[in-house]
């Protein structure tokens, strides 16, 4: 199909986009580091920022949905508030928003390097999103509290976002199956939850991050931030040429020429390589010093 | 790099999406306080030793297979007896005593030192 576009293949990739794009999987490698400490569980009493299972035997912190899971079915018995929780994550959304999920998730960096397999990718419409906020409403907060109101302790629910979650099998079922097995004593995970890992990878070979486009309740809650979020990216009128190279870039199938801090963006800031798409820093300013809204 | 294509645009058109820097700032303050105080919050639930649960050692509970449910408490075993004769009454006893059984004053209480892998 022709472009309409007439500069889209002129405008070659900005310094600081190419530096941005190199500089990306090792800060994703090096935040595995912190993710994956051999510290071990004793941070498990503090919930991380990023999405990643609290039963993984190297996990440094608590997964924040399971910790939210846990809350939501132990309200009805004593009715506690997660306050470390929810000010961690307002913490980190107000000043990133889902930048974590571009740049530290260790789980969307796997899914980042499950896509380089595969050239081939299967482009998913942008409603797809909103199911994240399903899977938080419905998977994370509802099911265990009406579950919780029945008296069934969160760990003997038998559907949970724990039992279902991909990341889990794959950071703690297959650790602890592969020890079972070594030790002669067969697979433990369940053969459903073998079946979502092995459907879950197969989809990330076609399909750029299906977890964080489809599922993923905590990129949906984190995407809630880019609107006002500290960090942001910021269209400069005057770099615009009109090259078409910023939608190009984005792999999450953002309409980067409409807008750039919606809820479908995980600020990998792949974007920012046409040179019109700028990350910036919001900082406070007297009247006098704003631009006015769209100069152009 | 293959570039898609897109209907034209109007760069003249698009907002520039700055961000104002309070309703983040406001934001990232209730986050701290909150972060700060849950840090330091005492929860509602008991620990096993008697003592009441930090929030963190609550997050660890769940990690870690802490979690203790009054309701889903066993009741003890009966007694095991060498003399079958007084097998009975010993059963009856140990029945009565059941029966009488005050049901725990918590709903749910910390292990602390829980190491269940995988609670799920």
């Amino acid at each position: 199909m022709e472009c309409p576009v007439p500069n889209c293949q002129q405008r070659e990739p900005t310094a600081l986009g190419r530096k941005l794009s190199r500089l990306r999987p090792w800060l994703q490698t090096g935040f595995l580091g912190i993710w994956l400490a051999p510290v071990g569980r004793w941070l498990h009493g503090i919930p991380g920022c990023v999405f990643h299972c609290y039963s993984c035997p190297l996990s440094a912190f608590a997964c924040p949905v399971g910790v939210a899971a846990n809350y939501a079915a132990l309200l009805p018995v004593v009715g506690e508030v997660p306050y470390l929780l929810m000010g961690l994550l307002l913490l980190v959304g107000a000043v990133s928003g889902s930048l974590v999920c571009g740049w530290a998730c260790p789980f969307g960096f796997l899914q980042d390097l499950l896509g380089k397999i595969s050239p081939r990718k299967i482009s998913l419409p942008g409603w797809v999103g909103y199911t994240r906020y399903v899977v938080l409403v419905g998977l994370v907060l509802l099911l265990p509290m009406v579950l919780g109101f029945k008296g069934i302790p969160f760990e003997r629910q038998a559907v949970s976002i724990c039992r279902l979650c991909p990341a889990g099998a794959l950071e703690a079922g297959v650790p602890y199956s592969v020890q079972s097995v070594l030790a002669g004593k067969g697979w433990v995970m369940s053969w459903f939850k073998t079946g979502i890992l092995l459907s879950f990878i197969a989809a990330a070979l076609f399909i750029h991050r299906p977890w964080c486009r489809i599922f993923c309740p905590l990129g949906g809650f984190l995407s809630l931030f880019n609107r006002f979020s500290l960090f942001h990216l910021r269209f400069n009128p005057k770099e615009c040429v009109e090259c078409n190279l910023c939608r190009s870039r984005c792999s999450m199938g953002v309409k980067v020429d409409q807008a750039v801090n919606v809820s479908g963006c995980i600020r990998c800031l792949e974007c920012t390589t046409c040179g019109a798409i700028e990350p910036c820093f919001a900082l406070p300013k007297k009247d006098s010093q704003q631009a006015p809204e769209n100069p152009a | 790099m293959k570039r898609i294509p897109q209907p034209p645009v109007n760069p003249a058109m698009r907002a520039l999406e700055r961000h104002d820097f309070w309703p983040g700032f406001i934001v990232v303050l209730i986050g701290g306080v909150l972060a700060f105080g849950g840090a330091r919050h005492l929860t509602g639930v008991d620990t096993v030793d008697g003592s009441t649960a930090w929030e963190i050692q609550l997050v660890k509970a769940f990690s870690s297979g802490g979690l203790q449910y009054a309701s889903q408490l066993a009741p003890p075993s009966p007694p095991k007896l060498e003399d079958p004769a007084a097998e009975a009454e010993a059963l009856d006893r140990w029945a009565k005593q059941q029966a009488n059984a005050t049901p725990p004053k918590w709903k749910v209480r910390v292990d602390t030192d829980a190491k269940t892998p995988c609670p799920t």
